[in-house]
């Protein structure tokens, strides 16, 4: 079962095993008829963990069950402390500016929305681009903006669905940036992507074929 | 960490923002119901229509079919960008989308309703005998409406026989809801005070248990 292990010295010292940031346990996931996720064992620890597999293998149905945005057909599901989750979409409301978005997420978790403007122009959407209706801006601004809430709302459990996709190469900089930070943090970050192989290596690795993790 | 009734205003703020953008759910809903009170108007005859009971069962009739219109829209544009998701992965989400969107649609079904009275009173030559009452029936019937509406979209969002199943499902619930607001509606027009203030009560009742239904209920039934 992919789970973090206890090491060596914290059991002999007796240091209390770190809670997972979030767990599955026995998961399954029925969508339409069809098993999408069958029987997870699933614990995430601080740092970043990575999942792998081919397209329709269930990598964003994994990390929707882990969110709690879809329900479980059998199994259970934890999760320690503040989630943040960014889809394949952006997940901002049409008719809003960027900046109007994010102020509403961070205000509905009862932070100051004052750190906004400094995520969006880390971002590369300061001035009138972040005051603009979210419809008006390309793809990749979206993306961007989407993005920012690393920065402005940083959660105990960050997970990213196919992250890199619409960025150019200076977004995807800002990106591992941002990932670096929450890893300083302290931050569990779960990725689904079946690209980028150069972040396998400073990652935990899962890897899910047919529904299942092996 | 933000209260469950400030979560619940974010969303109603935050919703009332977009569409005053983005119109789509407002534009629609008033057409919808000029249009309805006008072809009701032709269609049963101007004779007929001027009867209290029939002239405030078309109005209502015709404003729930604008609130499901409206809120059917402002789903419509959750889902777009999976802007629904992120509210409800947030912690309280579920309440507060269900909630907020309530609110929100009240405050926009009595601008419609608002709309729909003048035009009501003006094309049909409606007289009034007792505005206030009328005022507070109408009030009270757009708050009691939006509890049971917003459910009903919300537990059919991503079927796709939705248009379709947000009438069948809603329609029967609501009928004792149509029926305190007509009768309260008519009893008003007509100078009965006492039917008025009795059918409001009842509005008023409806409004409080169809609403703790649904933040029973929605937080569990959103996907």
């Amino acid at each position: 079962m992919p789970r973090m292990e206890a090491t060596a010295k914290q059991r002999a010292v007796g240091t209390p095993v770190p809670k997972p940031a979030a767990a599955l346990h026995g998961a399954r996931v029925v969508l339409d008829d069809r098993v999408i996720l069958r029987d997870v064992d699933l614990e995430i620890a601080p740092g970043t963990t990575l999942v792998r597999g081919a397209n329709g293998a269930g990598k964003t149905t994994l990390l929707r069950a882990i969110a709690g945005l879809v329900p479980l057909a059998r199994g259970t599901r934890s999760v320690g402390g503040p989630l943040l989750v960014l889809g394949h979409r952006t997940g901002l409301l049409r008719g809003l500016s960027a900046r109007e978005n994010l102020a509403f997420f961070a205000r509905f978790r009862g932070r100051d929305a004052s750190a906004v403007a400094a995520a969006l122009d880390g971002w590369g959407l300061g001035g009138a681009d972040a005051d603009r209706p979210v419809e008006a801006l390309s793809a990749g601004q979206r993306r961007r903006a989407s993005l920012a809430r690393l920065d402005s709302e940083p959660a105990d459990l960050v997970l990213l669905d196919e992250p890199f996709a619409e960025l150019d190469d200076a977004a995807a900089a800002l990106l591992r940036g941002a990932l670096a930070r929450l890893s300083e943090r302290g931050s569990a970050v779960v990725i689904a992507s079946h690209a980028h192989p150069e972040l396998d290596a400073t990652a935990r690795v899962v890897r899910i074929a047919d529904g299942r993790l092996w | 960490m933000t209260s469950a009734f400030g979560r619940t205003l974010l969303v109603a703020g935050r919703e009332i923002r977009a569409e005053r953008r983005a119109p789509d759910g407002l534009v629609a809903a008033v057409t919808f119901t000029a249009v309805l009170v006008l072809l009701e108007s032709l269609v049963v005859g101007p004779g007929t229509v001027r009867a209290p009971q029939i002239a405030a069962a078309l109005f209502w009739i015709a404003l729930l079919f604008a609130a499901i219109l409206a809120a059917a829209r402002s789903f419509d544009r959750e889902l777009e960008e999976d802007a629904i998701d992120a509210v409800i992965a947030l912690e309280g989400g579920r309440d507060a989308l269900y909630g907020g969107k309530a609110l929100a649609l009240v405050g926009l079904l009595g601008l419609v309703a608002a709309v729909g009275l003048l035009l009501s009173i003006a094309l049909l030559d409606l007289s009034v005998a007792l505005a206030g009452h009328l005022a507070l029936v109408v009030v009270l019937g757009v708050v009691a409406l939006p509890p049971i509406v917003v459910l009903d979209v919300a537990l059919t969002l991503r079927l796709r026989a939705r248009a379709m199943l947000v009438p069948i499902l809603a329609l029967p619930m609501l009928v004792p809801q149509l029926v305190a607001a007509t009768q309260g509606s008519a009893a008003a027009m007509t100078g009965d005070a006492t039917g008025a203030l009795g059918w409001s009560g009842l509005l008023l009742a409806f409004a409080l248990v169809y609403a703790v239904l649904g933040l029973t209920i929605v937080p569990a039934a959103i996907e």
